[in-house]
Formats: structure tokens, sequence, C-alpha cells
């Protein structure tokens, strides 16, 4: 196998494009109101023309303005979209830190629910049986383990997603802005464990909004506007040329432009306090 | 410590509808824990917040037996001999067939969260609304037994057929749930329209009455006689009616003729899913 000399992950020209027709189509009315307002395609690219090579050992920060397309390029790394265009190769295991404690069901108890998100991510059950008790004191929840994941507090929902989805070492990891997670100390212990998950992973991409923490973290990073690619290069270069641009523009609004999204409005108010 | 290689490639799958169909199945088998996973939270769902609990599975089905018992046993005054056996014969299986609809049609949608978090094979959440509305079935089998006691003679050794007639009846269901799941993501309406079509189906189906009896309604109408000798769900009915109510064999040739007919339906159901499959994730 030359699984060794492949690079991790390797997009060519990829595009996904959103058909603004069948989304959110809550009402017959409302669907004709605003397919007059789309172009003869009615398509949205959230993503064109991306061609990028991860090389081993290698972490990727990802910035941008909301709606540069980041999240789409997460998502579509980690397999849950799929391109429409181009071609995309993930080689490993693939751990992906995007929501915490997606995938729970409200009703099974936490030990229940870390074999249910196992087998969500294809983890054999066997492998997550025996990571049971150190998720369970990583996430810290004491005596709660017993009963059902709806009586927990949304911290400690939190906590147990993050426990679960850095339970394995991934030979790809991707995070999304996942270390705000409960209290200081939680925070602290969180942070030590995902830049540990990032040492052993063959390749990361970490898409934030935490400049300096990139900085820090990464050697190498991309700028994403608009769908596309538009710098790429050492982290800390090319992050200190987006600061810089973001400070003269006076904020991260490159992307007004582009057809609104309904997810865009809360991610924008998030940016323009960071 | 590293865990084994999961998925080696992701993206569009450039297979065939063959290649589709296959990759589709083998997934599922990988993913059979989310499967039973998925079946526990349901039934639990299902049960839980009251206070008997998953005493429902068995009370529900009991109590749907008396309303159609006192509606056509004494309004309609149209009893069989041992109504009540003859009636949940029927009842029971078509509660399955209905419930494992109405779930899977939302199966896709009750989950969107997760669905934007992880890539997983999404035909698990149809099936998995097939599996826990069977375990429902199977409690239900628990007041139809206990019928048995009032009526010992009914109890032939034909009832061990029973497991066959299930698996056809799975057969035909499976088609159906893959497809009602993904197209509800898309038409969200879907799920009222299915109400009424299933109620339809259910009167055009020997469940109240026997098959001779809607035959004999229906037949001297070509078109409406046609509706009911393509409905699967009326050979399946009268076939758990034979091995159950009547305790004899059921017409194995016909249901194997229906067995076999699910099949393209399935495969095509399948295909079909996993065309709309990648839509999903953007639409919901």
């Amino acid at each position: 196998m030359t699984v060794k000399q492949r690079a991790p992950i390797s997009l060519k020209n990829v595009g996904v494009c959103y058909n603004m027709r069948l989304s959110r189509k809550r009402g017959l009315r409302k669907a004709i109101a605003k397919g007059a307002r789309l172009d003869a395609q009615g398509k949205f690219w959230a993503l064109r023309g991306i061609t990028l090579e991860v090389q081993e050992g290698e972490i990727l920060g990802v910035v941008g303005a909301n709606g540069a397309g980041k999240s789409t390029l997460l998502a579509t790394l980690a397999g849950i979209l799929t391109p429409d265009a181009g071609s995309i190769a993930v080689y490993g295991s693939i751990a992906t830190l995007l929501q915490l404690g997606a995938g729970f069901d409200d009703e099974l108890n936490a030990e229940e629910n870390i074999l249910l998100v196992g087998a969500f991510l294809g983890i054999p059950g066997s492998v997550m049986k025996k990571k049971i008790p150190a998720i369970l004191e990583f996430a810290d929840i004491g005596d709660f383990s017993r009963s059902e994941v709806r009586t927990y507090s949304s911290g400690m929902r939190a906590r147990l997603g993050f426990a679960v989805a850095t339970a394995v070492n991934p030979d790809v990891l991707l995070v999304d802005e996942v270390l705000s997670t409960g209290d200081a100390t939680f925070r602290e212990k969180a942070r030590r464990r995902i830049l540990g998950l990032m040492k052993h992973a063959r390749a990361v991409v970490y898409v934030t909004h935490d400049l300096e923490s990139a900085k820090e973290i990464c050697n190498r990073a991309i700028e994403m506007e608009d769908g596309k690619i538009i710098a790429d290069g050492p982290a800390r270069k090319i992050i200190t040329a987006y600061e810089r641009k973001m400070r003269t523009r006076g904020g991260p609004h490159a992307s007004a432009a582009s057809p609104k999204r309904t997810q865009s409005t809360p991610l924008r108010r998030r940016a323009r306090k960071g | 410590m590293a865990s084994s290689s999961h998925r080696l490639t992701v993206g569009r799958p450039a297979l065939g509808p063959v290649g589709t169909i296959r990759e589709t199945i083998k997934s599922v088998v990988q993913r059979r824990r989310l499967l039973l996973y998925l079946t526990i939270a349901r039934v639990r769902k299902d049960g839980g917040n009251t206070i008997i609990g998953n005493f429902w599975l068995i009370l529900d089905p009991a109590l749907q037996l008396v309303i159609y018992y006192f509606l056509v046993g004494i309004v309609f005054n149209r009893p069989q001999p041992d109504f009540p056996l003859f009636l949940f014969a029927a009842i029971l299986p078509w509660r399955w067939f209905t419930t494992a609809l109405s779930s899977a049609t939302e199966s896709i949608r009750a989950r969107n969260k997760v669905m934007r978090q992880i890539a997983f094979p999404q035909i698990v959440l149809p099936l998995s609304a097939i599996a826990a509305s069977g375990t429902g079935f199977l409690f239900g089998l628990i007041p139809l037994f206990s019928l048995y006691l009032a009526y010992t003679d009914r109890l032939t050794i034909w009832v061990t057929a029973l497991p066959l007639v299930a698996a056809v009846q799975v057969l035909w269901t499976l088609p159906f749930a893959i497809l009602l799941s993904a197209i509800s993501v898309f038409v969200r309406d879907i799920g009222n329209f299915l109400r009424h079509a299933l109620r339809l189906l259910f009167y055009v189906s020997p469940a109240l009455f026997s098959y001779e009896r809607i035959e004999g309604i229906l037949g001297p109408n070509p078109p409406a006689h046609l509706l009911l000798d393509l409905n699967p769900m009326a050979h399946i009915l009268t076939a758990y009616r034979n091995i159950l109510y009547e305790g004899r064999a059921a017409d194995w040739g016909v249901l194997l003729i229906v067995a076999l007919a699910s099949i393209p339906f399935t495969i095509v159901s399948i295909y079909l899913f996993r065309r709309m499959a990648p839509s999903f994730v953007k639409v919901l």
C-alpha cells in the first residue's frame, strides 16, 4: 500500500452548490416569491474551484469572513456534503469537531449515547465500549452517567459531546471553533486535548475566528472569500495579512454581496465581536 | 490507540446503479450497531414520559382492538365467529405497516442535526423506523396470543409460519419507507397526505372484513377490484388471517409472488434514495 505517500487530503477543483429552488421550501407562495429573485439556474455556489492539498503533518488554518465557505469546506471534507463539481479524497479515519453533542438521543443515558455516537461515526462497538470509562471521566458528569441525556444541563451535554468526539485519535482532524465549551477549567482541559489530537493527526483543518490562537497552532493557512481560496501560505503571514485587511475594511462584510442563507445572520453577528 | 480506517475516500461514489445498491447494503451491514441503537432509542421514546412506560406497547394495540370490535362487531353488526381474533390477526400487522411508514416519513427530518455533523449512511434512519415499529408488533403478539386462551381450538401449528409472513411484510414496507423518508425531505406535505392514503388503503384491505367480503363489495367494479389485487397488503393480511385465525396454510404461491414482486421496488427505492441523499443536508 502506498497510503503513506499520498497527501491525506486533496481536492481538485471542488465546487458545492445549493439549489435555492429546492432548499427551504416552506410554502408554495414563498417558493414563488423567492424563485423570482434567483438567476436562471437558481443556484448558489458556496464553494467554487477549490484546489487544495494538505500534506502530512500540516495544520491548516482557514480564515475568512462569514459566508466565505469555511464551514462548507469542512462539511465537504467530512463527507457530509458531496461536491457538485471536482473531486475530493480524504485518506484515513476522519474526526469532525463541528458542533458538540450532535447525534445524542435524549432518551438514552450517557453510556448508550457514547455507543450511539460511536456507531454514527462508524467506530467499532468493541473499541467504543473500552473507551466509555475514559470518556465519562473526561466529561466529568459524575452520577448522571446513568440518567437520560435529556436531564443534562447544556454544559454537561457539551462536555460529554466533546469527550465523545475526541475519544479516538483520527488521521484527519476537522475542527470548527469548539474551544468555547464549558467553564474555564474544562476549556483548558479541552484545549490540551485538541492540541494533543492535532499532534497525532496526519492532517488538521482548523476553522476559527480566533486569529491569535490560529497563528500559534497552525503551520499553514488559507484565506477564503466568496467560496474561493484567495490566499495560501505560512500561517503567520496569511493571518497577519488578513488581520490588516479586516482592519482597513472595518469589519468582515466581504460576503454581503452573496445571496443570503438563513444561517448567515447569527454567524455574522458572532464575527463582529471577534 | 489509533482507530481503524473507516472510510478511504469521501465523495460522490462514481458507481452505477448496481454498485450504488451494493455499496448501500454493505454500508448498512457495517452500521448494524447504529441501526440497533437508533431502534432502542425510538422504542424508548414511544414509551418514554408516560406513567406506565413501555407497557403501552401492549396496551395500545389491545385498546385499538376494543375500538374496532365495538365499531364493526356492534355498530355495524358484522361479526365473524370468534371476532376478536379475526380482527386482531389483521389489525396488528396493519398497525405495524402504518406506524413504520409514518415514522419513516419523519425519520430523516427528525435527525437533521446529526446529519449536518457526521457523515453516515442515512438510509439506516428509515430502516430503524421499520425495526422500531416491528418491536411494537412483537409486543402486540402478547395480547394476540392471550386471545388464544379464549379460542384454544384456533391455535394450530400454522402459527409458526408467522415469521415467514412477517418477512414478506418487511419486504413490502422497505420500498415505501425508504422512498417516503427521502421525498418528505423535499416535500413536507407528504406526511399529511400519507395519513389519508393509509386510511383509504386500510378500507380496501381485508383488515376489518374478510377478503371475500371486500371482494364481494368491489367485485362488480373492475378498477376497484384491480386495486384490491394489486394491493400487496391485501394478500399479506389474508395470509396472516389464514395462519392465525383460520388455522390453515396460507396461499404460499401467492405469497411467494408478492415477495418476489417487492424486490424491484426495493431496488429502485434504494437507488432513488441514494440519488436524493446528497441533497438532504443542503435542503434540511
